[in-house]
């Protein structure tokens, strides 16, 4: 492979690549604003400028400038050599790259950051992108001056709301157009533009538009400052107070890599937003992904019911344990979920087929919905072909099937993971019991007799498979509220209430059971190629 | 050396003189009807032989330029034509426009032949109405003669010539802008590479030229392309030709005049601009648009090591001939050609100003040195005007203007900040008059209130 020097590094590359790109694939960061390794290059904020070395024999092309004698005050006119924009240079190989060891770079980007900051409010303290701020972090490693500049900054629009979601701030802007260019390359809808000239310039939505495309989030999310802020973030939490796991995007069977950013001292989620994959998602989450995680805290279910009755968890087990005691095993169907995870249905399907006995098994999802030929697939579960591959040779019926079965009188006890069904599911009501076992509310939880709180995926680990059949783990952010516990281990309970030996404590003891299963998978560690908290790409 | 020639302007001030009627009379079309038969390398080789150095302002050589387009291939190419003409006192291509169209038409055919192109857009700022009408009048002249259109001069090299109109703003005359703003989009400059001769006007291989440069074409391939670069007194530094020479300002006659290149600065302002108004003494002349560094009388040249240079070493950069490489090798900057004159009643100080708000106002504002610092440029300025600046704030310009050049995405950068340092440097002491008579100011307005804790007392009343 190719390689050129920066600094004392030596940075592989692949042809094409620029020197910020291969940098980056190694870790190293070349500081920017405007470049990002997902969008097209702008080359406009100048951060990145860095210093080439010319051709041995060849005279570097030097500039004229002025300095001043520190004692005289004479001006003495000075040269200093044409530095390039890695965001926009071609890497070369043997090129001879000085980022951090020219005294030109540093110059340069002290300069690009105080003319960043020139007009630039400063408002940190109520400003949401305080703390993995660009400006902030780069004015600590590259200016560490005072403003020079003491006159009134000029002033632009604040808090312009760009469309239901995203609101503007025209003075904490720095025109980089990443969002300009997400909207038009990414999003496939060029709404956002720049308007005006000079250090009068802003970012306008198209007139007669709002910003409200699919992905409006992502806007903000590319912005390295805190001009663009969103709707659902605003003013609720300090970054710094804010916790991450590496999480999978449960919206759709895509499967979108993310990061899920909650406050541990009130175990509530703030945020969800995208974690580099490049096989996935990209860098990219969908608006309804990035505000699906608000559904962790709504319509829960965190204690167990039997009928209308909420119970202690363990009389709800022991409930759901008679319930099925009673029936024998032609009679009794049990439903998986594409909803959860394969650790979850793995539990489910053991207690099924190894102890209950049944071979009656169905799948349960929620309804197809839009695909954008973006990232959003139309299948709205985050883990159908998990489901199919546990069940291996024999897959699971969906859930209309049951129905039939019901109201043909051949079944008449289900054992149901999730709420969620995929289509109108009165029949259920023919049904003599139906065990419930599901951290929401749906359809199928008005026809629970004994209904088991699981937890959410937010609250407990699972391994996801998604459509293009890439078994992925999503961690845990917070602990399951009140009585809710992950659904393996309600499983687990209920089969020790029915007096089977199953011993599932911890995830681990699941996934032990899992491994000697070749159609069970387990994901391996999540990858973490941003941040946790803290700037993005 | 002053060498009037009439290349380009010899029907100026002629009534009709732009109508294709007097211009086919002397001549004209002949030399595109002879381009076309000639190869393409050909073409492009007799426009090298001519050393036309870019007329709109960087000088680079048009046949080298033309030589960078690929071969045809199945990618139209274009020729587009800068006729922006924005560059503070600078006002030679509008009359080309307006009183010699047709050489500007049949350069287009020559040119667009030489780059493999059958369209030729030409760019016009909007302002320039008689510019547009005159051009589009050739235009139609030349379509009707079949001079334009699918076979000009009974050849298989279909042409047409379309005039595009600007919106008016300075930067749209770079040429990356240009395209952009031909193509319907933001004026802004592109990211280069890739240069325009592989990804130009709608994505396609595209020549930008100026005006002038295209215009001399058909005078270049008339008289032959070695012969007109001899007409230069700088035909050994690869400066060939004639063309137009601006003069504005302090001068008793300023318009456009057409020389043999090699002309000095003193020749231009005194023989053919009739000398300084009201015969005061000269302050200093910025040679080529406001983005070269004023010069000042009292420079003098002293470039070692170069023989071709040793006629001008020691002598007043007045007498050193006005081309690319002479200019650039002293340090100074040739442009556009069309010198500002400034006698001693101009202050130095209050013209910096001036042209800092121009360039604060035209920035295209997509990058951040040139951005912010050309704001910050003219606020500085401002202050030291308006007597509220600190020493400190003066010393600010030039650390300003340095970080902006060579830092930028186009050439703008570079042409705001280069002014600057040259006013900072040549004029230092009437820029710290300013500043010093501000502070004197202010400390005897201060003294007028009384005491020194007068501000203070007033401030504790109001708590
Ligand atoms: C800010 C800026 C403004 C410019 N304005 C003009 C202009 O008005 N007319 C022009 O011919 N060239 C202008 N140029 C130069 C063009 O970019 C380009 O070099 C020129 O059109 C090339 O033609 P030439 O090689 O024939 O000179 C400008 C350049 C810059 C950086
Ligand atoms: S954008 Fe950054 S620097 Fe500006 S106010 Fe927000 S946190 Fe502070
Ligand atoms: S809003 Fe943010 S992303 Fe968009 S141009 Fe401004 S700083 Fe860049
Ligand atoms: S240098 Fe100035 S005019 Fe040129 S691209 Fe940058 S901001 Fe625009
Ligand atoms: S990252 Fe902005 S110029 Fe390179």
């Amino acid at each position: 492979m190719p390689s050129f020097k920066l600094d004392e590094l030596e940075i592989p590359f692949e042809p094409g690549d620029t020197v910020i790109q291969a940098a980056h694939r190694v870790g190293v960061d070349i500081p920017h604003y405007c470049w990002h390794p997902g969008l097209s290059v702008a080359a406009n904020c100048r951060m990145c400028l860095v210093e080439v070395a010319p051709p041995p024999g060849r005279p570097a092309m030097m500039l004229d400038v002025l300095r001043q004698d520190p004692t005289t005050g004479e001006y003495v006119p000075a040269k200093k050599p044409k530095l390039q924009p890695a965001c926009q240079l071609k890497a070369a190989e043997g090129m001879d790259v000085r980022s951090q060891s020219s005294p030109h770079v540093a110059e340069a980007r002290g300069a690009v950051q105080e003319m960043l900051l020139l007009n630039h409010p400063v408002d940190c303290p109520i400003c949401d992108q305080a703390g993995e701020c660009r400006l902030q972090d780069y004015w600590l490693e590259h200016q560490g001056t005072r403003k020079r500049m003491r006159d009134e900054v000029i002033h632009k629009p604040k808090a312009q709301v760009f469309g239901p979601t995203i609101v503007y701030d025209a003075e904490r802007c720095i025109i980089c157009t990443r969002c300009v260019r997400f909207c038009e390359e990414v999003a496939k809808d060029p709404v956002l533009d720049v308007r005006e000239r000079g250090n009068l310039n802003e970012i306008v939505v198209s007139p007669g538009r709002q910003l409200d495309h699919g992905y409006t989030l992502m806007t903000e999310f590319v912005c390295p400052v805190g001009a663009l802020t969103a709707v659902d973030f605003r003013f609720k939490a300090r970054v710094w107070f804010l916790r991450s796991v590496r999480s999978v995007c449960q919206g759709c069977a895509t499967g979108c890599n993310a990061f899920l950013d909650y406050d541990p001292r009130n175990q509530t989620l703030y945020r969800h937003r995208p974690r580099e994959n490049l096989q996935v998602n990209q860098y990219w989450m969908c608006d309804h992904g990035m505000l699906d995680y608000r559904r962790a805290h709504e319509d829960r279910f965190v204690s167990a019911y039997v009928g209308e009755e909420e119970v202690t968890l363990e009389a709800g087990v022991n409930a759901a344990a008679s319930a099925l005691r009673e029936v024998e095993p032609e009679r009794l169907a049990v439903v998986l979920s594409a909803q959860h995870s394969n650790e979850d249905n793995f539990a489910l399907l053991t207690l099924a087929r190894d102890y209950l006995g049944t071979g009656q098994l169905f799948i349960t999802n929620k309804p197809h919905g839009e695909a954008d030929g973006i990232l959003r697939h139309a299948d709205k579960n985050p883990n159908t072909l998990g489901v199919e591959q546990l069940c291996g040779t024999t897959p699971p019926r969906p859930l209309q099937d049951l129905l039939a079965a019901i109201e043909a009188g051949q079944i008449t006890h289900v054992l149901a993971l999730s709420s969620v069904a995929p289509c109108e599911v009165e029949a259920l009501q023919r049904l003599k019991r139906l065990v419930l076992i599901t951290p929401f509310d749906g359809p199928l939880a008005g026809y629970a007799d004994v209904l088991l709180p699981a937890a959410t995926w937010a609250e407990s680990t699972g391994t996801f498979v998604n459509f293009k059949g890439m078994a992925q783990e999503s961690e845990r952010a917070i602990r399951p509220e009140a009585d809710a516990r992950p659904a393996w281990k309600l499983i687990g309970a209920l089969g020790r209430a029915l007096g089977y030996a199953i011993d599932w404590q911890r995830l681990s003891d699941v996934r032990l059971a899992m491994a000697t299963d070749p159609g069970a998978v387990v994901a391996p560690p999540p990858s973490a190629r941003m941040a946790p908290v803290g700037a993005a790409e | 050396m002053l060498k009037r020639t009439e290349f380009l302007s010899k029907n100026y001030g002629v009534e009709g003189g732009w109508l294709i009627e007097p211009y086919v009379k002397s001549g004209g079309y002949q030399s595109a009807k002879r381009a076309l038969g000639m190869t393409r390398e050909q073409v492009v080789a007799e426009a090298k032989a001519a050393h036309i150095r870019g007329r709109g302002g960087a000088g680079f050589d048009c046949g080298t330029k033309w030589s960078f387009m690929p071969p045809p291939g199945d990618k139209p190419h274009y020729l587009v034509v800068n006729a922006d003409e924005g560059e503070p006192g600078t006002f030679k291509d509008r009359t080309i426009m307006e009183m010699n169209p047709h050489a500007l038409i049949e350069g287009c055919i020559i040119g667009a032949y030489a780059i493999g192109a059958h369209a030729a857009y030409i760019y016009v700022r909007d302002e320039l109405h008689l510019s547009k009408a005159r051009l589009w009048g050739a235009i139609h002249e030349a379509r009707e003669k079949g001079y334009l259109g699918e076979r000009p001069f009974g050849q298989s090299w279909a042409m047409q010539v379309y005039v595009h109109t600007g919106a008016g703003a300075y930067i749209c005359g770079e040429e990356t802008a240009l395209l952009n703003s031909l193509e319907g989009r933001r004026g802004e400059p592109r990211i280069k590479p890739p240069f325009p001769a592989q990804y130009g006007a709608f994505g396609m291989p595209t020549t930008v030229n100026n005006v002038e440069t295209i215009a001399i074409m058909p005078t270049v391939f008339k008289v032959g392309g070695d012969a007109f670069s001899r007409e230069s007194a700088l035909h050994d530094l690869g400066d060939g030709g004639a063309r137009l020479f601006g003069v504005s300002g302090h001068v008793k006659r300023p318009g456009v005049y057409e020389a043999a290149v090699g002309l000095t600065l003193r020749e231009l302002i005194y023989d053919l601009g009739g000398g300084i108004l009201d015969d005061r003494p000269l302050l200093g002349v910025i040679p080529g648009g406001s983005s070269c560094p004023i010069m000042l009388e009292e420079e003098i040249v002293n470039v070692e090591g170069d023989e071709r240079f040793a006629p001008y070493n020691g002598k007043s950069v007045l007498d050193l001939p006005m081309g690319v490489d002479t200019y650039r090798r002293t340090g100074n900057m040739l442009g556009t050609c069309c010198a500002i004159v400034l006698n001693d009643s101009v202050d130095p100080v209050r013209a910096a100003q001036n042209l800092a708000r121009f360039y604060r106002h035209e920035s295209c504002g997509q990058c951040t040195p040139c951005r912010e610092g050309c704001g910050w440029i003219e606020r500085l300025f401002d202050k030291v005007v308006a007597g509220e600046a600190t020493l400190e704030e003066l010393n600010q310009v030039h650390q300003v203007a340095s970080n902006i050049m060579g830092n930028t995405i186009c050439a703008f950068g570079d042409g705001a900040a280069t002014p600057m340092l040259a006013f900072v440097r040549k004029f230092r002491p009437q820029f710290e008059e300013y500043v010093r008579r501000g502070e004197a100011e202010r400390n005897a307005r201060r003294a007028a209130l009384g005491s020194g804790d007068h501000g203070r007392s007033l401030a504790s009343e109001a708590r």
